[in-house]
Formats: structure tokens, C-alpha cells, sequence
């Protein structure tokens, strides 16, 4: 297939995809993509967030080729993508999904990229150079005859990036590609995200960890129940919410039983504590306009105030009110902490 | 056809099966047993009786080696999600599934000369082929026929988690109508069962070199044995193609390629 010329390597628009329940389950359908439209730049990071179930993963796995969307229009490289082109799109694009799974544990790291550089035809006589070059990337030299099972999660997840780039793809998606990773591991997988958006290559990324998306994305849609709820910068998705009033409090003891009851106030949109170092950083989000300070000073005496003051929104605060906003969805456990 | 693929998934098969000492158990242990059973089945007959009963002993085990690694080589790599990672590459799932079947068809062969061996040397039956030069093409056409309808199930063992039970379930059709260990015309109206699958022709043909005076299933002689078990094995391998191009497209609109 000729390369077709294109603005945007990934444009999508009035994407829609819904699972049919079986008869039998009696469950309703799930509309897991509800008419969603954006476009991704050339080396951009374009992030992807929402909570468990909002339906990134289908997102992706529909740019992807993995799934056929119900309707919508979907161009990866200038190539139409519903259905027919699968597969001259997949010879240029490939996909990350965080977690164990997705490699064979019997074969050592480089057996496995040598099985999937074939699965992409690349010429037996480039094989080694390239192979030695992407266990070099994500540092694994050391291990590529070890076999997979001996693997740490760390490793596994940095062969998991070795074998999407087998084909040096000019898109990329990473489903949550940090997930479950120690703090260094994963700020090198944030560091080969950006060479990588640096050499040019289009990165699509979920995640569900703000601090990464703010650190990485360029810009992000936020979905909730498959529609997006806001898309931009983060200083764009941030004048979406112009009345966003955050009080942050720093405490000494665990202010866990007042937060526990403050949960439940209905001018409070989100609020969770931390522990940072040997104290309690509490971040609470009001709604519009609502000053509690002297409230909350009250409220928190006891605990043994260190601080306690107004804040700027975090890209997180932005997150929880927009996908607040629809009542049907749990919020909580979908941010992670720095 | 992307060949590089269909041999790099052979060479992952040889890996996994010599890794994984799980394989024994269908693929070197159970055609021994079929053959021991089989042999105690026809009691202290001897001639072509005794070679019916190693030739079908040889055959199962080679049919259950075929289905269970077949079965096996989805399910496998559904739990292990690494089906969304090849479904992802440009190769079709049916190169990397034929990569993995001729592995199997290699192992199914040195299989049956084990078992004729160990019929031989180990249980003291004397086996003797009357026509070798054709009876051993005739196994190994038996074996590719028997590995085209373990590549066609392999497109089904895709939609369905519950593959073991499926094999387990077509396991038996094989032992009773392919006519491994009885003449297929003790079957009845049964029989026409027979003629639709190749390995059937091919025991048949296996049969007919091995013992002089064998009444084959037709009067048309090997040839045609030859030219049924050819096309039958075209219209397996053609359903396959079809099935899997049916099925990669039905996943993908169902989404139900990594549920385990």
C-alpha cells in the first residue's frame, strides 16, 4: 500500500464502540466509547485518562486494529483503520500493555524479540543488530539469554517495550506502561517515552497516574463512560475549571477519621490524604466558590496543623472534577500518588 | 504466507515443548498406552491383526498429540496474552499456528516409529510391513491429514476458553470412525462418517501397503485412498484459512480475544 498522505498520524472522529452482552447474561450492553474525536501530532505524547472502565483500553485497542469499532472514522498514518487496512497499519505501529502477561516465559528475552521481529518480516540479517540495539535501549544486555520467567516485573515491562519496537514503530500506544513498576524503573520507562517522542515517533498513553501524564503528555482527553469530558493542554483542561478551589493541609497525626467524615459533605467534590515523609498532606476539592478555611482549621486542630492554605489545582484536582461531574462514576481508586 | 513467521513459531513450538515436560504425557506416553491396550484388545492373535492393533495404537497417539497441542498452543498463549501481541503484527494468526502444527506433525512422526519400535523390541510383536516403500509415505500423509484437521480446530480452539474440554470431546470421533483399530466397515451407517475424514483414507492406505490381502474400503485400490486423503486435506487446510479469516474478524468486533 502507497503511504497516504496525513496532517495528524492519528486522527479520530465520533469513534463509538459498544459490547453486546450475551442473551443469557441478562446484563445490559456496555457502550464503552461514546463519540469521541481528537487528533494526535507528529513526536507528539498525547495522553489518554480516565477512570477504571471509562474506556481507554478500547480506545486504544481500536486505533490499534485490535478491535472494529460500531462507527466513527479512525486514520492511523493517512490509512483508514475500521477495517480492510489492519494489516499495512500494524507494519508501522505497535502497542504496550502494562502487566505481566504478553511474553513467553519459556524463551529468554531474545528468542522472544527474535519471534516477534519475524512475525514483522524483518530481515534475518538486521535481526542482531537490532535486537542488540533494543535490549541495549531498555537496558536488558545483561539478561537477553536468561529466560523470561526469571524475569523481575521491571524487566518484563522493559522487554514488553523491547518487543513493541521491534518494528521501529512510527506509533506508539502504551496502555498504562508503568504500572505496578518501582519509582526508578518506571522514571526510566518515562525517560524512553520521551526519546522516543523525540525521534519523532506519535505516543498515545494511558495512564493513571497524573504526575506522569503532566510530566509526559503534550496534551490529554479525559473520558468518563466513554465520552470525553475534557481535551487540551494542561493549562487548557485547567481554565476548564475556572472556580477550582483546593485547600491543602498539612498535618502531624492522621487526620484519616475527619476526612472520613468530611467525604461525605456535599460541598467537598474529592478529598484524600497522604502520607509524605513523617506527616499528613491532606488535599480537599470545593466546590465553586466555598470557603471552609476557617473550618477545616478547626476541624483539623487537632491533628497538629503544619500548614494549611489555598493551592493551585493540580492536574489531578482538574481529573477528579471532571469525571466527578458524572455521578456514575467511582473516583476513588483511580489516582495513583506521586 | 509470511514463511519466516511460519518457521520462527516452529522453532518457538520445539522451545516450549522441549522446556515444558507436561508435553510427555500426550505426546510420548499416550501412544504406548494406546498401543499396549490396543494390543491386549485383540488378545494372542498375531499377523495382521497384531500390526491393526501397533498400527492404531500409533495412530491415536498420534491423533490426541495433534489435538492436545493444538487446543493447547491457543489457550497457551490466551492465558499467557501473548495472542493480542501476535494479533498485532502483520503476520495472520494461521502462519504462527502452521509453524506450531508441523513442529507437532514432526513430533507425531517420531512418535508412530517409536511406538513400532517399541511393539517391536520392548512387547515382542512382531511387526512386519509388507510394502514399505509405500507404507511409510502413507504415515506421514497420514500425519499431515490428521495435522490439517488439528489446524482447522485450532481456528475454533480461538473462540472458546474452554478448548480442553472441546479436545477432550473430539478426541474419540477420530478413534472410532478413521477405522485405527477396527475395519470401518463394522460401523454401518455409520461408515459414510468415515469417508469424510482424511485420516480414515489414510489408515486405510497404510493398511492396504502393510498387509498383504487387506480388503481396503473401496475397490479403487491406494491410489485413490492417496487422491481422497489430498483432497480432503485441501478442503481442511481452505476451511482453515476461511475459519480463521472469519474468527480474527470476529474477535475483533467481540473483543473477546484475551478473556482466559
Amino acid at each position: 500500500m502507497m503511504d497516504a498522505p496525513y496532517e495528524y498520524p492519528i486522527a479520530v472522529e465520533g469513534l463509538k464502540k459498544t459490547f453486546r452482552s450475551s442473551k443469557r447474561s441478562g446484563l445490559p450492553d456496555k457502550v464503552a466509547v461514546d463519540d469521541i474525536s481528537f487528533s494526535v501530532k507528529k513526536g507528539e505524547i498525547f495522553g489518554l485518562l480516565g477512570p477504571n472502565g471509562a474506556g481507554k483500553t478500547t480506545t486504544i485497542k481500536m486505533l490499534a486494529t485490535l478491535l472494529i469499532p460500531d462507527s466513527g472514522k479512525v486514520r492511523i498514518l493517512g490509512i483508514d483503520a475500521v477495517e480492510g487496512n489492519e494489516r499495512a497499519i500494524r507494519e508501522r505501529i505497535n502497542l504496550v500493555s502494562g502487566g505481566e502477561r504478553g511474553l513467553y516465559y519459556r524463551l529468554t528475552g531474545r528468542q522472544n524479540l527474535k519471534f516477534f521481529s519475524n512475525l514483522y518480516n524483518i530481515e534475518k540479517n538486521k535481526q542482531n543488530e537490532l535486537i542488540e540495539k533494543l535490549l541495549e535501549t531498555v537496558r536488558l544486555t545483561d539478561a537477553a539469554d536468561i529466560k523470561v520467567e526469571d524475569y523481575s516485573r521491571g524487566m518484563k515491562q522493559r522487554m514488553h517495550i523491547a518487543r513493541a519496537l521491534v518494528n521501529r514503530p512510527e506509533v506508539l500506544y502504551l496502555d498504562e506502561p508503568t504500572i505496578g513498576l518501582d519509582p526508578e524503573i518506571a522514571r526510566d520507562v518515562r525517560s524512553l517515552v520521551k526519546q522516543l517522542a523525540a525521534s519523532g515517533t506519535t505516543i498515545m498513553l494511558t495512564t493513571h497516574y497524573m504526575f506522569e501524564a503532566e510530566e509526559l503528555c503534550d496534551r490529554i482527553m479525559i473520558i468518563s463512560n466513554g465520552r470525553s469530558v475534557g481535551y487540551g493542554t494542561v493549562a487548557e483542561l485547567k481554565r476548564l475549571i475556572p472556580d477550582a478551589n483546593v485547600i491543602e493541609i498539612v498535618t502531624d497525626s492522621d487526620p484519616h477519621e475527619t476526612v472520613s467524615k468530611l467525604s461525605s459533605e456535599h460541598r467537598i467534590i474529592h478529598i484524600s490524604t497522604e502520607r509524605i515523609g513523617g506527616r499528613y498532606c491532606t488535599r480537599a476539592q470545593l466546590k465553586d466558590r466555598t470557603d471552609m478555611l476557617s473550618e477545616f482549621d478547626t476541624l483539623f486542630y487537632e491533628h497538629g496543623i503544619r500548614k494549611i492554605s489555598y493551592d493551585e489545582p493540580t492536574l489531578e484536582d482538574i481529573y477528579l472534577s471532571l469525571v466527578s461531574a458524572d455521578d456514575s462514576v467511582d473516583i476513588t481508586p483511580a489516582v495513583g500518588g506521586h | 504466507m509470511n514463511f519466516k513467521a511460519v518457521a520462527s513459531s516452529f522453532k518457538q513450538q520445539a522451545i516450549q515443548f522441549l522446556a515444558d515436560p507436561q508435553w510427555i504425557i500426550p505426546s510420548i506416553i499416550a501412544p504406548f498406552m494406546f498401543t499396549v491396550v490396543a494390543l491386549y484388545m485383540y488378545g494372542d492373535a498375531d499377523g495382521p491383526i497384531v500390526l491393526t492393533a501397533v498400527l492404531g495404537g500409533g495412530v491415536l497417539g498420534m491423533w490426541g498429540n495433534m489435538l492436545f497441542t493444538s487446543g493447547y498452543t491457543i489457550t497457551y498463549d490466551r492465558y499467557n496474552g501473548t495472542i493480542e501481541p501476535i494479533m498485532l503484527t502483520p503476520t495472520h494468526l494461521i502462519d504462527v499456528i502452521a509453524g506450531r502444527s508441523i513442529w507437532n506433525t514432526l513430533i507425531g512422526l517420531v512418535n508412530a516409529l517409536l511406538v513400532f519400535v517399541f511393539a517391536e523390541l520392548v512387547l515382542g510383536v512382531g511387526v512386519s510391513v509388507s510394502e514399505p516403500l509405500i507404507f511409510f509415505p502413507m504415515l506421514l500423509m497420514t500425519l499431515f491429514s490428521l495435522a490439517s484437521i488439528g489446524l482447522m480446530l485450532s481456528a475454533l480452539f480461538v473462540l472458546t476458553r474452554a478448548s480442553f474440554v472441546v479436545m477432550t470431546i473430539l478426541e474419540f470421533p477420530i478413534y472410532v470412525f478413521s477405522g485405527a483399530l477396527f475395519p470401518v466397515s463394522v460401523l454401518g451407517s455409520f461408515q459414510s462418517i468415515s469417508y469424510v475424514l482424511a485420516p480414515s483414507w489414510g489408515v486405510d492406505a497404510m493398511k492396504t501397503a502393510a498387509v498383504h490381502g487387506y480388503e481396503s474400503m473401496t475397490s479403487f485400490g491406494i491410489y485413490f485412498d492417496v487422491i481422497m486423503m489430498l483432497l480432503l486435506m485441501a478442503i481442511y487446510i481452505a476451511s482453515a484459512f476461511l475459519l480463521f479469516r472469519v474468527i480474527e474478524r470476529n474477535i475483533r468486533e467481540s473483543g473477546a480475544l484475551v478473556r482466559y
